[in-house]
């Protein structure tokens, strides 16, 4: 594997020695000498999966045996082929990877996941989990906060890949006052004054003249934004030129499917080398409200294809241990299939888990079918419990503090 | 308000009007008028400059942000830039010619202006084939229009309900969302009744929140739930239940014909899927149809003050404060809900012109785009390929990310989009077919950063320009790369 301090010995010194670079990489440059992921003892990687819209529970972790569940979905059950898990509950037949997991002891489903008085908007509840407050609104992200411990620990690899996203916005979970990059791919996060010539235009003295003081200089209430965001921009472009750009997958990732392109582009980045801490990645396509069942089942199959090349991939680059997969979704269906063989808004819905510091199995109650809220299920588990569970039970952080409240962890990780 | 005939002196009665109509001082507009008339004659004498001379000239013209509205070219830019996609040095001159009343008037009035050489530009759409037009071309078309429209209010406006009352490729065809957009821009600044009438029954909207399949019983709550919450009244104003009946309301609607070319369906109305029983709706008892829930939203103060927000953040600067809200509400409300009077008044407000509202918003890759190929010039494949930059920019045209549309303001700017955004500028600078010194400084300051720059922008530009200097396409990427050029 390829270590820090090795990439600063072959490509960091000559591309920052130059007089042309500005100063304030001289800071980052230290202090990722000092940081590795080796080095630190907490080097775990979470990656969270949004499957935005409202996944289906009811038809990912399937209640076979339940005649509610039939009779509640007249044309959108699924009758054969559930992968069973025990004599009560089976995965959607297009889950064969995840079923592997579960058969290998690395797939862990919290049952039932949603909090009091459910919102059936999806931007409020999206807004709710991803701040991890009932209020939702605009504040920090949960991950968000999570980066934040670290800068205060001292864990952080001071530049903007620790949190990086696939796609072109920053998801809300990693919010805050600390930099995380969206991505849309290594080799173009750079840029690329190139002039009618071909040839290379220096432009980087010049635009830290610009924007380097613009915190200051520039108008409220986005100077201050253009400022820092330029600065970690060409710094974490850097740091990743300075790496070799050798990563080989070594997993066949599905073609043509954005999720599939997404995750490959986190193994990239997480596989070179440079500290990722959280990583985002979003498959939508889930509001089904008509004609949901060929459309669920494509997306449960790319899901599925996606995220076992991605583990395969990983654990071929030495980092299986390393890699938590969490997905999460901003509600549930409702139980009862409408009129336009798709589902409306509903409520609680199943989490997975999935990696080596899993420990497999059921978690949680499978709430009611016969029990409903206007239709809609109870949730059984608060989902801050699970993400309280993941914060201290695999990223050793202080949940209580990072939540803003205390919920009941989980065992869904080894020690 | 109009800036011109204001009272020359700040007296307490002024002082206690609330802040949009509070007249900017005489005084103030003095002040900084020198600089105002500086740069209007410097733009003459730079023809045939060099850049030194050109950068020589730009320290003089730098001044704090301020004043920086009081200058009549620089309030004409801005207004440009916000009602459409910027000005060329030209429209900046006609309109800095013009009372504040008059300018917004010359945009707000469009009806009267001929697009004809926009028409006659346009490719020809191939409506025709079974499969549609494809996703690329509608998009470049759509740019293209935004580049070289001669009504850059209505360009702007469609690009307004675009993003509010959304629909994308994502479920609708690039043919359907052509013809959405052909609805937005016709009623661009309708009365909002109106408009969400229209819209209800518009295909791709239909396909996008499945009213398309949405029966008697057997509702589907998808496009009922999104009219309240993103559409009008916004969260908070409505119950479980009211979502659950006005979705019984919506029903009778789907779309007929197109069983071949799909973009072509029409919608239709059809009596036996219509749910004709009683609904009760925010407190209101009757056999309502979808028109009849519109009618009943329309009026309330909620989505009043909701529309009125989000167009005066699109137009301003975000989060105004709540007494703008609540007269730009008033206006709807007395206007029976006119979008267009709306409008009107956010272009007279004082606060418009404000030191607030100077470069307050980010531009939006759309804004970014169409005002760099304003700026750099542009051939048909060109808008293609810059409608396909877009992407990593974070914007894709007909392609919102979801229902809410794009949330806009800090959410455009990271680090991976900020470097696409320059990346763009080079590319678009390095393919202008001009960058003459003269042409250079002439972009610097009447269309691009209205010659108005911070010391530092101005001594990093000087560094370039000593670094390179016959790299004339290069200064221009540098001026497009400014921080002041990203914001709007």
């Amino acid at each position: 594997m390829f270590s820090r301090r090795d990439f600063m010995k072959q490509g960091l010194l000559p591309v920052f020695a130059g007089s042309a670079v500005p100063s304030i990489f001289a800071n980052g440059l230290a202090a990722a000498a000092a940081d590795s992921p080796q080095a630190t003892p907490n080097g775990r990687i979470l990656v969270l999966v949004q499957l935005a819209g409202g996944n289906d529970g009811l038809n990912t972790l399937i209640p076979f045996q339940d005649g509610a569940y039939h009779d509640a979905r007249p044309t959108l059950r699924q009758d054969t082929g559930v992968l069973t898990l025990n004599n009560q509950l089976g995965l959607h037949p297009n889950l064969k990877g995840l079923k592997a997991s579960w058969d290998a002891g690395q797939l862990a489903i919290v049952q039932g996941v949603g909090y009091p008085s459910p919102n059936l908007s999806h931007f409020a509840s999206m807004s709710i989990w991803e701040t991890a407050s009932v209020q939702g609104g605009i504040g920090d992200g949960w991950l968000g906060r999570y980066l934040n411990y670290l800068d205060k620990v001292g864990e952080s690899p001071n530049h903007a890949l620790e949190g990086v996203s696939a796609g072109s916005l920053v998801p809300p979970e990693l919010r805050s006052k600390t930099p995380v990059t969206a991505l849309q791919s290594l080799s173009t996060f750079r840029l690329q004054p190139v002039n009618e010539h071909g040839t290379q235009v220096d432009v980087e003295n010049p635009l830290m003249k610009f924007y380097g003081a613009f915190k200051t200089a520039g108008p409220a209430p986005f100077g201050a934004l253009l400022d820092t965001t330029l600065q970690e921009a060409l710094q974490a472009s850097h740091a990743l030129q300075a790496t070799d750009a050798t990563y080989q997958p070594k997993a066949t990732y599905p073609a043509k499917s954005p999720i599939a392109s997404s995750l490959k582009l986190v193994a990239e980045t997480i596989v070179s080398g440079l500290g990722v801490r959280v990583a985002h990645v979003t498959l939508g396509g889930f509001d089904n409200h008509a004609r949901e069942k060929p459309v669920h089942d494509k997306l449960l199959l790319g899901r599925d294809q996606a995220v076992a090349a991605f583990m395969q991939d990983l654990a071929g680059h030495g980092y299986g241990d390393k890699v938590l997969v969490m997905t999460w979704s901003e509600f549930g269906r409702r139980v009862k299939e409408n009129g336009s063989a798709g589902t409306d808004h509903g409520t609680a819905a199943p989490m997975f888990l999935l990696g080596a510091p899993v420990k497999g199995g059921l978690y949680g109650q499978q709430p009611s079918l016969a029990d409903l809220d206007n239709g809609n299920l109870k949730f059984t588990t608060d989902f801050r419990s699970v993400y309280a569970s993941v914060l201290q039970g695999y990223l050793n952080a202080p949940a209580s503090e990072l939540l803003g409240g205390n919920y009941e962890i989980l065992p869904l990780l080894k020690a | 308000m109009n800036m011109d005939d204001a009272a020359p002196t700040p007296t307490s009665a002024t002082r206690s009007l609330p802040i949009w109509r509070r007249p900017v001082s005489r005084r103030a507009v003095l002040a900084t008028g020198a600089a105002g008339a500086g740069a209007a004659a410097l733009a003459v004498l730079w023809k045939g400059a060099d850049l030194t001379q050109i950068l020589n000239r730009v320290r003089d013209l730098t001044h704090d942000y301020q004043g920086a509205l009081s200058n009549p070219r620089v309030r004409a830019a801005h207004l440009l830039r916000r009602a459409g996609f910027g000005g060329t040095g030209q429209e900046v001159d006609r309109l800095a010619a013009m009372t504040t009343t008059d300018m917004a008037q010359s945009l707000l009035d469009y009806q009267q202006t001929s697009n004809a050489t926009l028409d006659g530009q346009l490719p020809t759409l191939d409506l025709s084939s079974a499969k549609g037009p494809n996703p690329g071309a509608v998009q470049a078309w759509w740019l293209q229009r935004m580049v070289q429209t001669a009504r850059p209010l209505e360009e702007k406006m469609t690009l307004f309900w675009h993003g509010l009352l959304t629909s994308g490729l994502d479920k609708a065809g690039p043919g359907q969302m052509y013809v959405q957009n052909e609805l937005f821009r016709k009623m661009a600044l309708a009365n909002f009744d109106d408009l969400l009438k229209a819209v209800s029954k518009d295909p791709a909207m239909m396909i996008y929140l499945d009213t398309e399949t949405n029966r008697k019983g057997k509702p589907n709550e998808n496009y009922a739930r999104e009219l309240m919450e993103l559409f009008t009244t916004g969260i908070g104003h409505y119950t479980e239940d009211d979502v659950r009946e006005s979705a019984r309301a919506f029903t009778g609607w789907t779309l007929q014909g197109g069983k071949q070319v799909r973009y072509t369906m029409q919608s239709a109305f059809i009596p036996r899927y219509f749910d004709g029983g009683q609904k009760t709706f925010m407190g209101k008892t009757g056999n309502f149809t979808g028109d009849d829930i519109v009618e009943i939203l329309v009026p309330l103060r909620a989505t009043a003050e909701r529309l009125s927000t989000r167009l005066f953040s699109f137009f301003a600067y975000q989060n105004p404060e709540p007494e703008i809200v609540h007269h730009l509400a008033n206006t709807f409300q007395q206007s029976h809900y006119n979008v267009g009077a709306v409008v009107r008044e956010i272009f007279s407000m004082d606060a418009f012109y404000s030191a607030k509202a100077y470069r307050a918003l980010v531009k939006s890759p759309a804004e970014l785009t169409a005002q760099t190929l304003r700026a750099t010039g542009a051939d048909a494949r060109a808008y293609l390929a810059a409608a396909n930059a877009m992407a990593p920019m974070g914007q894709v045209l007909f392609y919102p990310p979801n229902v809410a549309g794009w949330p806009g303001g800090a959410s455009w700017i990271n680090s991976s989009t900020l470097l696409n955004r320059l990346n763009f500028a080079n590319a678009a600078a390095r393919r202008a077919p001009m960058s003459s010194p003269a042409q250079t400084g002439d972009q610097l300051t009447a269309t691009l950063v209205d010659g108005n720059i911070t010391g530092n922008t101005r001594d990093g530009l000087q560094a370039f320009a000593a670094a390179h200097p016959d790299d004339h396409a290069g200064l221009l990427f540098m001026t497009m790369a400014t921080p002041e050029f990203q914001l709007n």
